[in-house]
């Protein structure tokens, strides 16, 4: 009998992860027409086997638009691993190895023995970041050139002309309501900029604003530093 | 399925000294997206970051079974002065 949940509906899908909030789950995003999909299925079929206590959804991206949209899924095959609705890790494309890799790390492994000692905690450290510490000077170094671009950097989900998400959408809105000069970057284009950013300006989403290469805030931050006539004074007009 | 409103309040009040405290549940009913107005004397000489950082380290379990979180952060006498702005 299989383990792998195949998911109907948006409601089946939300009634299926908020059973139980603290369980890891793996998000399979597929598409009949890509041969890659078709492997990875049974990849994933033997991997919910391995970890039991992993939920284990299966969704047809085209058939579950609104679901893919929701986790910004673009391509398939794409991964999720979710603990409730936090995202832990994306894997884009059919990384056989990186996903079994990510499924060791964030699913407790039912044990073989009794342990001397156990932990619900995840591992320490960031996420997202990379493991060794060159790349990771190579990432903030990159990340530290992206956000001293332009005098006001937004980064965002999409672009300006066509923004792919209401909070992205309202702040573009704001910025040219109070006729700021800016550039902007589209994060779903580039995942190391993605996670990397969030970890670099301590912030979990996108769209963050940044001025003179210092994080600013975010849509909400940004809307109360404007009805306060903060955001004038820092923008020099 | 998301969090209820009362529980949402209960954690804000137990987290701040609260002046006066707005919930509106913009998920329609589903408890999803919050959208939230907190006005307190906690955000006194803090920069709008830094008030919106506070909440969300403080709220941080109830945002992460949320979809969406909204909100605006102001002291008493700012919240004063937009009351009176508005009349």
């Amino acid at each position: 009998m299989s383990a792998v949940h195949v998911v109907e509906s948006a409601e089946h899908f939300k009634s299926l992860l908020s059973a139980d909030l603290t369980r890891v789950s793996l998000i399979n995003f597929w598409a009949p027409w890509a041969n890659p999909c078709v492997q990875m299925n049974i990849f994933v079929e033997k991997l919910s086997k391995k970890y039991p206590q992993a939920l284990v959804l299966q969704v047809e991206a085209d058939e579950q638009a609104d679901i893919a949209e929701s986790f910004d899924v673009e391509a398939v095959p794409t991964f999720l691993i979710l603990q409730g609705h936090t995202l832990l890790q994306r894997i884009s494309g059919a990384d056989a190895k990186k996903l079994t890799e990510s499924m060791e790390r964030f699913v407790k492994p039912t044990p073989l023995v009794d342990p001397l000692s156990s932990t619900e905690k995840l591992p320490a450290g960031d996420l997202q970041a990379p493991a060794d510490e060159a790349e990771k000077e190579k990432l903030n170094a990159r990340l530290k050139v992206l956000m001293e671009q332009d005098m006001v950097m937004l980064f965002m989900k999409g672009t300006p002309d066509a923004p792919r998400c209401g909070f992205s959408r309202k702040i573009v809105n704001l910025l040219r309501d109070q006729d700021v000069k800016y550039s902007s970057f589209d994060i779903l284009s580039d995942e190391s900029v993605r996670s990397g950013l969030k970890v670099y300006n301590d912030w979990p989403t996108f769209p963050q604003l940044i001025v003179k290469g210092e994080f600013v805030g975010g849509l909400d931050v940004v809307q109360e530093m404007v009805d306060s006539g903060e955001f004038k004074q820092l923008v020099g007009r | 399925m998301g969090i209820l409103i009362k529980d949402l309040e209960t954690a804000i009040r137990d987290a701040f000294p609260i002046i006066h405290l707005e919930i509106e549940d913009t998920s329609s009913g589903c408890g999803e997206n919050y959208s939230v107005l907190i006005v307190s004397p906690a955000f006194e000489g803090k920069t709008t970051l830094a008030r919106h950082r506070l909440v969300n380290e403080a709220l941080k379990k109830e945002i992460a079974i949320m979809h969406a979180f909204s909100q605006r952060a102001l002291t008493p006498a700012q919240y004063e002065v937009q009351k009176a702005d508005k009349q």
